[in-house]
């Protein structure tokens, strides 16, 4: 059994201006430069290094770290490095406001925990770069600093993939029944 | 009640009566599209301990991203693709220069009223056009589908958006997508199904409504329909060979939301940079000097798009301070364009025409930016970045739009040239 809960410390994905940045799409994640890249080892180095103020992210992240994001996380293209890139640094889970279409496919499908946490975006300032959470991924309870946030719950298909490991380890198994 | 387009495609395609929005199905997609990107898929799929894809019919691939190849790696991943295909005896394989997937997939009668079409691109929700249920999906999962031929979708909501009015001259398609977007914004579709109607939109051509469907991807919708009527019927008649049934959503269906739109007075608008629901009309920006125009995509390569720039470029000279790069988006659009001398017309005015396939939309070759420079671009994204520099600027427009501002050498209202 995975884990359903897990704690670590958190990025918060603020812009210069202190914002939380919406809308952050595929190209800032991975930029297209690095498409040809497949092993995903060698994907987390260049995880964020396009987005403003965040160059860096891949040399600060450790494996078991959280990063949140505003509304529309992973908006844009398909590519699927823009998942990989975040499970080859270790990142134990992303808390946004919300998840582009594709992304939140691509991420559950390669088990990468994601949760979504409507109206962060009206109490971004409780959340501040270096704290930490935990978050319950079968309740969606987030606890920060004494408050709990109720986040959404991982739905079945994404817990059921998530234990498995991942779609095709979710497959199997079910073929297997 | 009734139901809505969406609802009504996968209820069939799963075999229920009916299907609620939320409610996670297991669809058997009648098509499942990949480009460039099919050699990393193949790579999954072998992991998997797999020998035969599940249905080779089912895959299309067309190899349009970086074509040719512009680099080795670029040369070896195609390679790949093409070891596989014979491996798995796969047919709807297009190669080098046939096209840009979304061109070729319906072309070649991959797309058909009531298909459920799914692709490892984003703007895989272009088939809409065709009254198909088409949605873009992850690389990874491509390859579970092709091994077997199934994934589990959650049925979208929808919201359904009306629009009346006749498209004024110079004004199209395009500046009606770039305005919804800018009202509705990056996420304001978030995995809706989105239907477009109305007197207006029946009154598209088939290419009018794909780049509709094709950027609803912008505002975040799963996917988009225009439902099919004679004008359908027509562009697939000796394209489509098998029978189909097509789907309608019902009068009394019930939708998230129902938005109205008049293009009576819409004015040509733009996407300034850096994202696409920076819209605004080509006005407020007019007068700004570029450096680039690019006509093509799979969002505005057609014959129409060619022919509107060619009408405001015939005769007359692009500016001197100015690139401008025409990409067919198919062969078949290609010949067809040669033969109508819009070709001729369009390199005779300066342009520098290209190969069907993706080009500089996303950075990899023919046409990247240097620092600074400016690109007015028929594409759909224009993110920080995208298209080499991150200090460079895209503007996103229409193909007429982009031929004005090419022939005068700054953004420029196409009714006034």
């Amino acid at each position: 059994m995975k884990a359903t809960k897990v704690q670590g410390r958190i990025w918060v994905l603020t812009d210069p201006q202190g914002q939380l940045y919406d809308d952050i799409d595929t190209d800032q994640i991975f930029h297209n430069r690095y498409l040809h890249i497949t092993d995903v080892a060698e994907m987390g180095q260049y995880a964020l290094d396009n987005l403003e103020g965040w160059e860096d992210f891949s040399e600060k992240a450790q494996p078991g770290d959280i990063v949140v994001a505003g509304g529309n996380f992973g908006a844009g293209s398909s590519r699927q490095q823009a998942v990989d890139c975040f499970r080859a640094l270790g990142i134990s889970a992303i808390i946004a406001e919300s998840f582009g279409a594709i992304y939140k496919r691509n991420a559950i499908n390669s088990g990468l925990p994601i949760v979504a946490l409507p109206r962060l975006t009206g109490m971004a300032e409780a959340f501040q770069t270096g704290d930490t959470l935990k978050v319950d991924f079968t309740s969606g309870e987030i606890v920060l600093d004494g408050q709990v946030y109720q986040a959404q719950p991982f739905s079945q298909v994404q817990m059921d993939i998530y234990q498995a490991g991942d779609i095709f380890a979710y497959g199997k198994a079910l073929e297997e029944k | 009640m009734g139901y809505t387009f969406a609802e009504k495609v996968l209820a069939r395609n799963v075999g229920l009566d009916s299907v609620e929005p939320g409610q996670i199905i297991i669809a058997r997609p009648d098509k499942l599209l990949s480009h460039d990107n099919t050699a990393a898929i193949s790579r999954h799929f072998y992991k998997i301990g797999l020998e035969r894809v599940h249905n080779p019919d089912v895959e299309v691939i067309v190899l349009d991203h970086v074509v040719p190849a512009a680099s080795e790696a670029d040369a070896i991943n195609h390679r790949t693709i093409r070891e596989f295909v014979a491996q798995q005896g796969i047919s709807g394989f297009y190669d080098v220069g046939t096209g840009i997937c979304h061109q070729v997939l319906p072309e070649k009668g991959h797309a058909w009223p009531g298909a459920v079409i799914v692709g490892s691109d984003s703007h895989t929700p272009t088939h809409g056009a065709f009254g198909a249920f088409a949605a873009g999906i992850g690389r990874t999962e491509a390859a579970a589908v092709m091994a077997t031929g199934k994934l589990w979708l959650r049925v979208p909501a929808t919201f359904r958006i009306v629009v009346e009015g006749q498209m004024p001259e110079r004004v199209s398609a395009k500046d009606l997508i770039l305005h919804i977007i800018g009202d509705l914004r990056a996420d304001g579709a978030n995995y809706r199904a989105v239907e477009f109607a109305g007197p207006a939109i029946a009154a598209l051509s088939m290419a009018g409504r794909m780049v509709l469907c094709n950027m609803s991807t912008e505002m975040g919708a799963k996917n988009a329909v225009v439902e099919p009527d004679d004008t359908t019927r027509a562009w697939l008649a000796g394209r489509v060979t098998r029978a189909y049934d097509e789907i309608h959503a019902d009068a009394d269906a019930s939708y998230e939301r129902i938005l109205t739109y008049d293009v009576t007075n819409l004015a040509p608008q733009v996407a300034k940079p850096h994202t696409v629901d920076n819209v605004c009309p080509v006005a407020e920006v007019a007068g700004k000097r570029i450096d680039q125009g690019l006509i093509g995509t799979c969002t505005n390569g057609r014959l129409e798009d060619l022919e509107a720039a060619r009408d405001i470029l015939r005769g007359k000279h692009i500016a001197e301070s100015v690139r401008l790069l025409v990409l067919p988006a198919s062969r078949e659009v290609l010949l067809a364009a040669l033969e109508k001398g819009v070709i001729a017309d369009l390199v005779e005015a300066g342009a520098t025409v290209l190969n069907p396939g993706c080009g500089p939309c996303l950075g990899a070759h023919q046409g990247v930016m240097a620092p600074g420079e400016v690109t007015i671009s028929t594409a759909n994204r224009n993110f920080k970045g995208r298209m080499g520099s991150k200090e460079a600027f895209t503007y996103l427009a229409s193909p007429a739009t982009v031929a004005a501002s090419a022939l005068t050498g700054v953004i420029t209202d196409p009714r006034e040239v």
